[in-house]
């Protein structure tokens, strides 16, 4: 490829300000010598100049508070995940703390053998509840997004 | 040399304690954010979808995408491309599904609708004729177009953007440049010939 070549397929670039220092030296240098590569930057700098001025599309007046609206929706939304899952989290921590404490008091009444019954009665329960509110959550989960 | 990039002043830059109070989810913060991007995000989704309805969905959509994400955001990064990638992919998924409109580089471009009369005569002939021969550009030019000359981004935010090659940015930009160059040449030549 020869160096009018090369420097033609730089010009674009150049125009749009986006070569590095060594290259546009190298553009500089090339259309001071060159009347053809000189027209075509010059007409890809006007080019690039007026896509500076081009009229912008302004946004609708309303547009800003129907998205806060929606944004502050999608927060508050966030927001009530967050606190069930605290709460979700803090039941199941007191349930396991009662399971525990209930242990002792269990194996009094029951004798020795009753910590098959104990964990049935504790345990199982405890994964079912847990299942249900998984669920719960998720399908609430749903709901909102898709009313947004 | 003919073109400064130092003429796009006006880019800002969301502080580091903003950027923690969105972390916090501070609707406060949000608000603020999303006034002060309004305007440059809306006119970036209207260069790429064209239609005011779709440009005003993408936009609340990009919001929304926006405080899902939060967590995911890298404080380091840059919150100006960061934010304009979630426009993107959400801009992409419509443009995908849409019939008509091409997401690939074509050298055949649609012919530009002509100005109509008054933003021809509000707006300067070229400028209005210029943005007339964009919008007939395929999707990806008018998006390294915008993002550079509307946005003043640099290859590399761009690349970020669009999550494509360094090289593909670099060459979308020549050949988008060259068929305006091409098209603006050939009308105003045509025009004097008359």
């Amino acid at each position: 490829m020869t160096t009018h070549e090369t420097i033609r397929q730089l010009l674009a670039l150049s125009a749009a300000g986006l070569l590095d220092a060594a290259d546009e030296r190298r553009v500089c240098e090339h259309v001071h010598e060159c009347a053809e590569c000189s027209m075509a930057l010059g007409e890809l700098a006007a080019v690039s100049a007026d896509l500076c001025r081009l009229p912008a599309p302004m946004a609708p007046a309303d547009l800003l508070a129907r998205t806060e609206a929606r944004v502050a929706a999608e927060l508050a939304a966030q927001a009530g995940l967050r606190h069930g899952a605290i709460l979700a989290v803090g039941a199941g921590l007191f349930a396991w703390m009662a399971a525990l404490t209930t242990w002792g008091l269990y194996r009094f009444l029951a004798g020795s053998a009753g910590w098959v019954a104990w964990l049935l009665l504790t345990t199982v329960p405890a994964y079912m509840a847990a299942g249900t509110v998984a669920v719960m959550f998720a399908s609430r989960r749903r709901l909102e997004r898709s009313s947004l | 040399m003919i073109y400064q990039a130092a003429i796009f002043g006006d880019v800002p830059v969301a502080e580091q304690d903003e950027i923690a109070r969105l972390r916090r989810r501070d609707s406060a913060a949000l608000a603020g954010v999303v006034g002060r991007y309004q305007h440059r995000l809306y006119r970036y989704l209207r260069r790429l979808v064209k239609e005011p309805a779709a440009a005003d969905d993408l936009f609340q959509q990009t919001w929304l995408n926006v405080v899902r994400q939060l967590d995911r955001y890298d404080s380091l990064r840059s919150f100006d491309t960061w934010l304009f990638a979630i426009a993107h992919n959400a801009a992409m998924d419509l443009l995908r599904r849409r019939t008509g409109e091409s997401l690939e580089e074509s050298g055949h471009e649609l012919a530009a609708a002509e100005p109509d009369a008054l933003s021809a005569a509000m707006a300067s002939e070229r400028t209005a004729i210029l943005a007339a021969e964009m919008a007939g550009l395929s999707a990806p030019y008018r998006e390294v177009l915008t993002l550079r000359f509307e946005e003043g981004m640099k290859l590399e935010e761009i690349a970020e953007v669009t999550r494509a090659p360094l090289s593909t940015v670099k060459s979308r930009m020549q050949r988008a440049l060259e068929i305006l160059r091409e098209k603006m040449t050939a009308r105003y030549r045509k025009e004097d010939l008359i």
